[in-house]
């Protein structure tokens, strides 16, 4: 694998999943370079985590190429391409099976064949990064569902790769769990990693993703900075999608002069109080 | 993810919606016995083919069918490697390591893994071809307790949905780098709790999830229920479980009379 190449190099990818049926892909070119924060949205069955599967290897493309850092995956065991590519599950129970939240976390890296003062480094690194160090040696299926989230995306970090793919990491969790999720990857993306979310969550992608794709019926829909694509209504109607609700809101305040492309409360907050002057 | 309702596959055939579930089980049970009266692998081979010819009949795919022939393969495999040290009479063919393998050993291991193939391939086509709500209710007619009913559906409805959670569990490990492929078998053996553990607690979680879904919508509030499905016994229905019935009898009846046999020491 080459580090000058993409992080991801998607060309012309079509899938399907078994020869006479539709095809789930149709046809995707996607790059992705170092050090991006995506998010992938897109309604039920629009593709995304078939596109997703493609990013390790767990799915091969029917034809195109799917290109993981220079690498073709058709040519490369998933086992091998988890090295570079971390995949959280979007259920965790579907991946936690050790006894104690600390052999959870070891599992990915000694999987590596990392030595074990290894192992321990980079877990006790994950857990503190989640903020389950406290709960090290705590039986892994007594957490909460929102740790036990926070659990599988540590034991994929711990197994330190370049590229990080989650899927709906925030399904189930309240708003605070949610944000503690968008946080932690936040600081995994400034580390330098790239970073792809798999959402439905509109207001969390606005505040926190940079760049935003749209899936919709196995293309690409729409593909830019979060700015311009969570905005854009109309464009966003094909895919069955709307606006986050703020931006909606500050569509409908257009005459009173606030701009179309407010992506959060805190940006409308300013807007408006800017046009009721110092009072 | 797709996940099917059983492996049930609806067909326009004449036994998928003519015959009754009764009849069905009937011809279940009578390749079961018959599976058990013979030992000789003509006869078994010459009844696996009769199941499938019913499962042609009953116009499900060869596709569908395969699985469960390849399955029983390594039943054959390990039949003919085991038990010609057990099974001694008949003509010697050779002798390995001071044991003298015979004819009949060989024979009699193939009729082994041939009688797992039948019983497997027998319940598989009667799978594909009987629905489990009409299966369900054929029992309750058969005094079947109507609790026990809806298990008994809900574990064969189970099957397809624990093989979705068991692939989706085996990406998400092999996402952490796991490699099943790789190490001798007991070190995959122990890799593969990665796998079994979730899925056990995956089991349990959805059988809670229905049990509570069920009691929330009066699940036993009253005992039995009517039905959409109203089975009747047809004539035809009663031909064919008369012939099951003497299929039945003359097989156990050979049996006593040694008939169909390579050894009449062993099962």
């Amino acid at each position: 694998m080459s580090e000058s190449a993409a992080a991801l190099d998607i060309t012309d990818l079509v899938f399907r999943y078994a020869s006479g049926v539709a095809d789930v892909l149709r046809g995707v070119n996607l790059r992705i370079d170092h050090g991006e924060f995506v998010a992938l949205i897109g309604q039920n069955g629009a593709g995304k985590t078939t596109l997703a599967k493609h990013f390790n290897g767990l799915l091969k493309p029917s034809s195109g190429s799917v290109r993981v850092m220079g690498r073709d995956t058709r040519a490369a065991p998933v086992a091998d391409l988890a090295r570079a590519v971390g995949y959280v599950y979007q259920n965790p129970d579907h991946q936690i099976f050790a006894q104690r939240v600390r052999a959870e976390a070891a599992f990915g890296p000694r999987n590596l064949g990392l030595s074990p003062s290894e192992v321990e480094q980079r877990v006790e690194r994950a857990l503190a990064l989640v903020g389950l160090r406290e709960h090290a040696d705590d039986f892994a299926f007594s957490l909460g569902r929102g740790q036990r989230q926070k659990l599988a995306v540590a034991s994929v970090l711990a197994m330190e790769p370049r590229i990080l793919v989650v899927d709906e990491p925030t399904t189930g969790l309240d708003q605070a769990g949610a944000r503690g999720i968008l946080d932690l990857l936040s600081t995994w993306n400034v580390e330098g990693r790239t970073i792809v979310v798999i959402t439905h969550d509109m207001t969390l992608v606005a505040e926190r993703i940079p760049r935003t794709v749209v899936v919709n019926d196995g293309l690409i829909l729409a593909d830019g900075p979060t700015r311009h694509v969570l905005t854009d209504a109309s464009l966003l109607r094909k895919a069955y999608l709307r606006p986050p609700q703020v931006t909606r809101v500050a569509q409908r305040l257009g005459d009173l002069g606030v701009a179309p492309d407010v992506l959060t409360v805190a940006e409308l907050y300013r807007q408006i109080a800017a046009r009721m002057g110092p009072s | 993810m797709p996940v099917g309702y059983s492996i049930y596959v609806d067909r326009p055939s004449y036994i998928h919606h003519r015959l009754d579930p009764r009849t069905k089980l009937a011809a279940l049970g009578a390749a079961f016995v018959l599976a058990l009266a013979f030992n000789h692998p003509a006869v078994l081979g010459g009844l696996v083919v009769l199941v499938l010819v019913a499962g042609r009949v009953a116009q499900v795919g060869w596709r569908s069918m395969a699985p469960f022939l390849a399955g029983s393969v390594w039943f054959i495999i390990l039949g003919v490697l085991i038990w010609p040290l057990y099974v001694r009479s008949g003509a010697p063919l050779y002798a390995i390591a001071g044991q003298t393998i015979t004819v009949d050993g060989l024979l009699f291991g193939l009729a082994m893994g041939l009688r797992v193939a039948l019983m497997v391939t027998a319940a598989g086509v009667w799978m594909m071809t009987t629905s489990p709500q009409k299966l369900t209710v054929g029992l309750l007619h058969l005094g079947l307790p109507y609790k026990a009913g809806v298990a008994m559906t809900a574990a064969i409805r189970f099957v397809p949905l624990l093989n979705a959670e068991r692939a989706t569990i085996a990406e998400a490990q092999q996402a952490r780098a796991l490699d099943l492929r790789k190490g001798s078998p007991l070190s995959r053996a122990v890799k593969s709790v990665a796998i079994i553990g979730p899925l056990f607690i995956r089991a349990i979680d959805v059988a809670q999830g229905l049990a509570v879904a069920m009691d929330a919508r009066g699940f036993g509030v009253r005992d039995g229920r009517t039905s959409i499905v109203e089975l009747r016994l047809t004539g035809v229905d009663r031909m064919v479980m008369l012939a099951l019935l003497a299929a039945s009898l003359l097989g156990i009846a050979l049996r006593l009379l040694g008939i169909g046999l390579i050894s009449r020491d062993y099962l």
